[in-house]
């Protein structure tokens, strides 16, 4: 087939303005395809990050919104001395936007000494000691830091908050890189808060044999009577009740990008129908001149495969770049669903984009390939 | 034996409820080097006859062997291969692909026979050379005359070195002096390359550069002028 091909590129051009209209429809749908698939990818590895299993979040009874939970910072004391608890964390979140947007900004204050153990971050940029030792400090994910052109040593604001970026951060954890942390005194005794001696939730750390639900029970029957009555689950349950609205938003989004795949089907097989039309004689040609049906079919399949291709390379590229440069992520009370740029999506982007160039182009493959010499001959 | 045996061969189709028998009972035998042309009015199956000859339709009933090979029985892919190792077809509308140059036109059948691209070069500059489009190599069909058009039609027919070429109407769609040059040149491919061609058409002075003149009438074929054969006679 490959001495063939100068013949197949140079038919692919021959109606270049349908064949470059065809390629930008759907590299459009590509593009949406892959978008969709990014926040869905964040979504399920949020939702089944078996690490969240390992890890207890103790919030506010009959509250949901982060800046509506105070729990006594003191709760973390008492919750260490349970059985089975490695350490519990005082967190106090502050945010720019408690709604569901695309440029959340989420500060979590904890005690300074406590993030190298309960977080898997790595500095890319800056250094741990500042962190440490300046009360303003601040270590802002490479995902926040890209999309808000944060820099070691900047100051940044958010609100009545100000901030010292000393460190950037990059994470195992996706979503991390959206976060930015900082030190829980600071930001409990932020102008507006007025949250000293309280923190927005308990992070409660298992250990091995812990058995979490029980765990979950033991803590909340602790605190039934006190002061404040709390309600604890594991990471991934609290993670996945937050975000629950998304989940069925995100859900129907999928509906979207198997609809964007089915667009690019109707669109690459019109433009194979449409091109097998315009060549029926010169097929009867092809065919006389001693090419098989085989021939033409490869021929037809090989063009909306080129088409569907290219366009869908060029769709699913430009996606993972803005994807990559732009650090998106859903932010919706404290809780962030990270824009994944993966392999994988680059990979189902080709691999559908390729199916669909198949499939568009066999039905009038088959056809030009089973057509009659003559009368094609004498199609005008 | 013939290079060309047709035996018994009936061609019906069906229009609408109507049955059409543009062919019954043919018979016809083309010698080795010969130049048939072949005549008749609209619809009296002479180009029903070529295409059956050329392997692109097939007959109702009937046998056609070509150089000893029953091509009747061949199945779909195998009668391609066959068409691409033993038949030039030069068309009435020239049928050149026009996203490609002359030369990528002429080189065309030779794809199919797996030639080195220093052999297929050496064919296409031949064919060229014998239609004098030398200088038009690299031309695309739209920067070419009609008579030029044909010219390169007629170097693919004959580029793969074709046991036989069948032209339908080749000077149909010409003005009359380019068709005297396109039909010195069948008649030179015959002559001076020995090339056997069966030729379709409505005009009676191109007919009569044939070695044989054929016309068909009803089903019938009446042979008009005496064999004379231009390769035998160039020969002597």
């Amino acid at each position: 087939m490959l001495r063939f091909i100068p013949y197949i590129l140079k038919t692919l051009w021959r109606h270049r303005t349908r064949t470059l209209l065809t390629i930008s429809g759907t590299a459009v749908a590509m593009f949406v395809f892959t978008f969709v698939g990014a926040v869905q990818e964040g979504l399920d590895l949020l939702l089944n990050d078996q690490r969240q299993d390992r890890s207890l979040i103790v919030f506010q009874a009959n509250r949901f919104c982060p800046s509506t939970s105070k729990l006594p910072e003191d709760y973390a004391l008492g919750i260490r001395k349970l059985p089975g608890i490695k350490d519990a964390v005082p967190i106090k979140v502050f945010m720019n936007n408690c709604r569901a947007s695309l440029d959340v900004v989420v500060f979590n204050g904890l005690p300074a000494d406590k993030l190298r153990s309960v977080r898997s971050i790595t500095l890319q940029d800056g250094d741990w000691s500042p962190f440490e030792r300046q009360r303003d400090a601040a270590l802002a994910g490479r995902g926040v830091a890209q999309r808000r052109k944060l820099s070691v040593g900047q100051k940044f604001s958010i609100g009545a908050l100000t901030v010292t970026v000393v460190g950037i951060f990059s994470s195992s954890v996706p979503a991390e890189e959206s976060m930015i942390y900082t030190h829980l005194e600071f930001l409990q005794r932020t102008r507006g808060l007025n949250s000293v001696g309280t923190a927005t939730q308990i992070e409660v750390l298992l250990d091995e044999s812990t058995d979490a639900h029980a765990a979950c029970k033991l803590i909340d029957d602790l605190y039934r009577s006190g002061p404040i009555a709390t309600n604890t689950r594991t990471k991934g349950a609290f993670q996945a009740k937050t975000v629950g609205d998304l989940i069925e938003l995100v859900g129907f989004t999928r509906y979207l990008g198997l609809a964007c795949v089915a667009m690019v089907l109707g669109l690459v097989a019109t433009t194979t129908v449409m091109g097998v039309q315009d060549r029926i004689r010169e097929h009867a040609m092809l065919q006389t001149i001693g090419f098989t049906g085989w021939h033409i079919f490869a021929f037809i399949v090989s063009e909306s495969l080129l088409v569907s291709l290219i366009g869908g390379s060029i769709g699913t590229g430009t996606a993972l770049v803005i994807l990559q440069t732009s650090s998106l992520a859903l932010g919706t009370e404290g809780i962030l669903i990270a824009f994944l740029p993966s392999a994988s999506l680059a990979v189902t982007g080709l691999v559908a984009s390729a199916f669909v160039g198949l499939v568009a182009g066999v039905v009038p493959a088959w056809q030009a390939a089973r057509a009659e010499i003559v009368p094609a001959l004498r199609f005008a | 034996m013939s290079l060309v045996e047709v035996q018994q061969v009936t061609k019906e189709y069906v229009k609408g409820d109507q049955t059409i028998t543009p062919l019954k009972n043919a018979d016809l035998t083309i010698e080795r080097g010969e130049f048939v042309s072949l005549m008749g009015a609209s619809g009296s199956g002479k180009s029903t006859l070529l295409n059956l000859i050329a392997g692109i339709d097939r007959p109702t009933s009937g046998h056609i062997f070509v150089d000893g090979e029953n091509i009747t029985q061949f199945s779909r892919t195998r009668l391609a291969r066959w068409r691409a190792e033993n038949v030039g077809y030069i068309f009435q509308m020239h049928n050149l692909v026009p996203v490609l140059t002359a030369y990528e036109n002429i080189e065309l059948p030779l794809l199919l026979l797996g030639l080195s691209s220093r052999d297929r070069e050496k064919r296409v500059n031949i064919a060229l050379e014998a239609v004098g489009l030398m200088d038009r190599a690299d031309h695309y069909p739209r920067q070419l005359s009609g008579g030029q058009e044909q010219r390169v039609g007629i170097a693919r027919a004959l580029v793969a070195n074709p046991t036989i070429i069948v032209a339908d109407e080749p000077t149909g769609d010409l003005d009359s002096e380019t068709s005297e040059q396109i039909l010195e040149l069948l008649r030179r491919l015959n002559t001076e390359l020995g090339m056997t061609l069966l030729m379709v058409t409505h005009d009676a002075h191109a007919a009569g550069i044939a070695s044989r003149r054929l016309r068909l009438e009803k089903g019938v074929f009446v042979e008009v002028l005496p064999i004379v054969s231009f390769a035998a006679a160039e020969r002597n």
